[in-house]
């Protein structure tokens, strides 16, 4: 695969990810699941590092590729 | 004459009010993409905390959790069909009360569970409606009929006493499936 992809590719899933894990926390905390809650919040919360990480990632081989 | 090419600025660009080239300003292209989807996962990651919070709160507080009594209303002041509305727990937690028919009546949170309007008694169709998007729940289960709504209506536990009729707690969610 292109590396060109593949950021975008891990950023759209990271992003879908966080759409879910949302839509979820609302869920839960209205079935009053709450240590759901606090677990789908949590991977919400480190889903952006992970995706700001791919960010870095792909703008940097991008530069040693002269693009 | 000058070379268009070597020129270091177009001639048609080197005059004082129509340089800026604006076509594509505003097309958005891979890097800015990319820094978009970043920027939504980190608004849906900062909207998660304050369900986060209220959870842990839900958690911290659950052992010592605890409803008042309050009265509803006289059995004798009111006849089967009629719906009351009162405030339960809280003071700004609407409730309705149904007396169904003698000797049957339910109460229920009545913030429809779809976009939290309030839910008022259809005595003709003998459903809760919601009229905000024609939510319709049961009477006797709380659960949703039809229209938008997907949770049933948090039901309200009654204790009759003395000839009238006590709220003493709300059933929990898992309680009602």
């Amino acid at each position: 695969m292109k590396s060109s992809y593949r950021g975008v590719i891990l950023l759209a899933l990271i992003l879908f990810a966080s759409i879910v894990c949302t839509q979820y926390t609302v869920n839960m905390y209205f079935a009053q699941r709450y240590m759901e809650v606090l677990l789908l919040s949590g991977a919400t919360v480190v889903l952006f590092p992970l995706a700001w990480m791919v960010l870095r990632k792909d703008q940097r081989d991008r530069r040693e590729q002269g693009k | 004459m000058e070379n268009e090419k070597t020129r270091p600025i177009p001639l048609k660009d080197d005059n004082y009010t129509h340089n800026i080239n604006r076509s594509n300003e505003r097309s958005l292209d891979r890097r800015s993409f990319m820094k978009t989807m970043v920027g939504a996962a980190g608004l849906f990651a900062a909207s998660t905390l304050p369900w986060g919070a209220l959870a842990a709160k839900e958690l911290m507080s659950s052992s010592s959790k605890s409803y008042p009594t309050q009265k509803i209303a006289n059995l004798s002041d009111i006849k089967p069909g009629d719906a009351i509305e009162f405030a339960y727990p809280g003071e700004h937690d609407s409730a309705l009360f149904v007396y169904v028919k003698e000797k049957e009546y339910k109460a229920y949170q009545n913030a429809c569970t779809h976009l939290r309007c309030p839910v008022f008694w259809d005595r003709d169709e003998k459903e809760l409606l919601c009229p905000c998007h024609h939510g319709k729940f049961d009477i006797a289960t709380g659960k949703p009929l039809a229209g938008p709504p997907r949770r049933p209506l948090p039901e309200i536990v009654l204790q009759e006493k003395d000839g009238a009729v006590y709220a003493v707690g709300v059933k929990s969610y898992e309680e009602q499936l």
